[in-house]
């Protein structure tokens, strides 16, 4: 905008739309602002209904505006804030170890079967891709990481199963073939590098559009998983975040239903503004992280979809 | 020419991958476990084997080698509490001294759970596992998820038997072998109709203990308080193949099978003569109550969009009812005694279960809460024998439940009192922290607070339970369903009494006598027919089974 500005500063009036354009403009708004209203409206939701007092939102359901404003919920949370900011630091440990290893290895695999001279690369590639169709399910998966492997219970077993699936190793093998020319390598090898200076040297600088899709996907991954630390976590200090606050809300339904075969206390469930409360903080840092980093994560994608 | 090879290769692969979509099934690999994983579970190691069948030969009980610590995984549901290492320890020692063993507690957490469950089973991680009817119990024992426990039980833990007793022990018999151990807590978890004594007292209305009375007591409270709202009935109590709405079941005051265990597929049987099946959705009784149903619906004791609401469990505790009629048992009056008096409005709470009014009454089936041995346990006679101290032994028992007696609980005047909830901070270690329902022992159970209150509703109860033909034995709850061979006709079964059972029971039809006209002729289509005649069959032969007769 300050461009065009900058251009014709005089006679920014003279320039007419023209009707078609201005219907078009008309109706994107329109369409626009209809769909951020539908993504904000719940947030409003949430973050006014964790302020409210819970028997209101019971008696006379979700507002806008929190009526009867209250800060138990919050207090209720932060009495033992613990749990969540451990279960914090583990995602972020998660997230970070995962990411980086995983970037790693599914870098260097792509490289590998991109390579004309390596003989197998078809064959390799075929058992990557293989993997991607036929899963031996999920009782075996279980088994091979409970019993065969024995990570049940190590934190190990929540980050490891993830480091590399087939899609982005495929992704990532597309990206290389497509930034890095044979030509180039080539001509690295007459200069007599070998497949580590190549791959370092020339094929890693231009590769990063690539690294960032990878890598965004894999974080994304692991920051919002919560299936793992179900199956193998024994020790809630190695829950993860999403797994946490999924927890909390599957014990109140099962609780409740329990409640009508077995004698058992349901009087000390968290309650609805609890819950809203919980999403708020769980959610708000993310929140407020995700629009300065937003930019590359949209270039990455859109990078991604023009090469990929 | 092999690269061609390959591609085709690749794109049958895929094509067969559409095909099958054998992806990451994951939310159906728990009934795939059910369906075939648990039957894969590999018989015990040739050693335990050994045990079980060298024990016909000494009979009398008989000293256990205690030289080997053994240390056993015990799988229990639900989430840790805080201070599990801490209690866990205390235990240990207690283990130790007593059986040179020691236990690590495993917990399922509550997302999950059941595929969770029947992981662990088939990982054969566990030694001890909490078991349930709610979790297949019955179903996994005779595919052999779990060892046997008839002669163990007599050579190594004679006085666990004693305490439980043989009756219990036979309710947990699956083919005639006793898998489990329930506990020793006899429990009433009858449904009743919750009501608001305090209004029903106010306005001299007659206490809610039959339909005709509950009819009468809700259109006093709509004459005298027109905006205050009567039934927040829905149809998430009635997910089952008994009834499709809420309301119905009220009529648990005219049947004694209108109940949570009662047969399915609108089939009945009496409590004394259980193994004679009738019907009840063709005969002229479903056509009277439908239309007391449309009664109750005209007269507004429940909303136009009862079948579309959510259930608002709280909708009692918050008076935007005065009575529940679905899904009510003694411990959840006891929960609305409590909110009332924290509430502090003056409202009171009252129960009466259909039981008092139609005459039966049963406490809850062994099954309901029990422990198993896993096969493929490291030693399952020292898992046993562990067992019996956890169960039987008063000291170890208390630590497992309570805690920690001087910083977790205490007792006053015999009542169960937890010190950090007293002092207003989180418990670190609530009541029965671990979960462990199924060691809860009938003769030192300490109650809390509010148990008194439960006591009391169940000596009652128990007093009525005494009279009827299987004294206080709960005849439903030890039978599994079989479905495989009518799966399909079952679920269409079930549609058709979301579609056409709900409204009717609902009373939101017109036409009684067509609506119920239309639901019978789809129920035929949907094969009610193939299904009731496999389900008679299979609870006849359960009542032989266990001489319900």
């Amino acid at each position: 905008m300050a461009k065009d500005l900058d251009y014709e500063p005089s006679a920014p009036k003279t320039i007419k739309k023209s009707t078609g354009t201005k219907i078009f403009e008309a109706i994107a708004y329109i369409l626009l602002a209809v769909g951020s209203i539908v993504c904000v409206l719940p947030f409003i939701i949430i973050v006014s209904g964790s302020f409210t007092d819970n028997s209101t939102i019971l008696i006379k359901g979700y507002s806008l505006l929190p009526r009867d404003f209250t800060l138990s919920a919050y207090q209720t949370i932060f009495r033992s804030p613990k749990d969540i900011l451990q279960a914090y630091k583990m995602t972020l440990y998660y997230t970070v170890v995962g990411t980086g290893l995983g970037l790693m290895m599914i870098t260097l695999t792509g490289y590998v079967i991109s390579r004309k001279e390596f003989k197998y690369r078809n064959t390799v590639s075929f058992l990557i891709y293989f993997t991607s169709i036929f899963g031996g399910g999920m009782i075996p998966w279980y088994l091979m990481y409970a019993n065969v492997l024995n990570l049940k219970g190590s934190t190990l077993a929540i980050w490891f199963p993830a480091l590399m699936s087939p899609f982005l190793v495929i992704l990532m093998r597309t990206f290389i073939v497509g930034a890095v020319p044979d030509a180039i390598t080539e001509s690295a090898k007459i200069d007599g590098a070998g497949h580590f200076t190549i791959f370092f040297r020339i094929v890693l600088p231009v590769l990063k559009p690539g690294l960032a899709t990878v890598g965004l996907f894999l974080a994304l991954g692991y920051w919002n998983d919560w299936y793992r630390s179900s199956m193998f976590s024994t020790n809630s200090s190695t829950w993860q975040l999403q797994f946490y606050l999924y927890d909390l809300l599957n014990a109140t339904t099962a609780m409740k239903q329990m409640a009508s075969n077995v004698s058992m206390k349901t009087a000390d469930l968290p309650t609805e503004s609890v819950k809203l409360a919980m999403a708020v903080v769980a959610t708000g840092p993310v929140l407020l992280f995700y629009p300065f980093v937003q930019r590359f994560f949209v270039s990455g994608i859109t990078v991604g979809a023009v090469k990929g | 020419m092999k690269k061609k090879v390959l591609s085709v290769l690749l794109s049958m692969a895929m094509v067969a991958g559409v095909i099958t979509g054998c992806g990451g099934a994951a939310q159906s690999a728990a009934d795939q476990l059910e369906a075939e994983g648990v039957t894969e579970i590999p018989q015990s190691e040739a050693s335990t084997e050994a045990a079980t069948t060298e024990a016909p030969a000494e009979t009398e009980a008989k000293e256990l080698d205690l030289s080997q610590q053994v240390d056993l995984v015990f799988y229990v549901m639900g989430d840790a509490p805080q201070d599990e290492e801490l209690v866990e320890d205390a235990l240990n020692e207690k283990l130790l001294e007593k059986c040179n063993a020691t236990v690590d507690m495993q917990f399922s957490t509550w997302t999950d759970f059941q595929q969770k469950y029947a992981n662990e089973i088939t990982a054969q991680s566990a030694d001890l596992i909490y078991i349930a009817n709610w979790l297949n119990y019955g179903q996994l024992a005779s595919s052999g998820a779990f060892e046997e426990l008839d002669e163990m039980l007599d050579t190594v833990a004679p006085e666990l038997k004693a305490t439980v007793g043989d009756s219990a022990l036979n309710m947990c018999k699956v083919d005639g072998k006793i898998y489990a151990v329930p506990n020793t807590w006899a429990e009433y978890v009858c449904n009743g109709v919750k009501y608001r004594e305090d209004l029903r007292a106010k306005y001299d209305l007659p206490v809610p203990d039959s339909l005709e009375n509950l009819e009468a007591y809700l259109l006093g409270i709509k004459e005298n308080e027109p905006n205050q709202g009567l039934l927040t009935v829905t149809t998430e109590e009635s997910q089952g193949l008994k009834t499709g709405f809420d309301a119905a079941w009220a009529l648990n005051f005219k049947y004694p099978w209108v109940a949570n265990n009662g047969l399915d597929y609108g089939l009945a049987a009496n409590y004394d003569t259980p193994a004679d099946v009738y019907d009840y959705w063709y005969s002229d009784d479903f056509v009277d109550d439908m239309k007391l149903m449309k009664k109750w619906a005209d007269l507004g004791f429940w909303s136009k969009s009862a079948l579309s609401d959510t259930n608002n469990s709280d909708a009692y505790k918050n008076g935007l009812c005065v009575a529940e009629v679905a899904g009510q048992n003694p411990n959840k009056q006891v929960t609305a005694i409590a909110d009332f008096e924290n509430a502090g409005q003056g409202w009171e709470s009252a129960y009466v279960a259909y039981g008092e009014t139609n005459g039966i009454i049963y406490p809850g089936h062994a099954t309901q809460n029990g422990t198993a041995i896993v096969r493929g346990c490291k030693d399952p006679e020292r898992a046993l024998l562990v067992l019996q101290t956890l169960l039987c032994d008063e000291e170890t028992n208390a630590i497992l439940q309570y805690g920690i007696k001087g910083t977790h609980y205490d007792v006053v005047d015999g009542i169960y009192k937890n010190l950090q909830e007293e002092a207003g901070e989180t418990p670190t270690f609530p009541y029965e922290g671990f979960n462990t329902w199924n060691l809860r022992n009938g003769e030192t159970k300490l109650p809390q607070k509010t148990d008194v209150a439960l006591q009391e509703m169940f000596d009652k109860y128990a007093a009525l339970g005494a009279k009827t033909k299987f004294p206080n034995v709960n005849i439903y709850d030890g039978f599994a369903e079989n479905y495989d061979s009518y799966s399909a006709e079952r679920s269409a079964v079930s549609n058709v009494m979301r579609q056409y059972l709900a409204p009717l029971e609902a009373g939101l039809v017109d036409d009684v006598d067509a609506a119920v006209e239309e639901f019978r002729s789809k129920m035929k289509e949907a094969g009610i027919d193939k299904c009731r005649e496999e389900y008679t069959k299979q609870w006849v032969a359960y009542c032989e089974e266990y001489d319900y007769k």
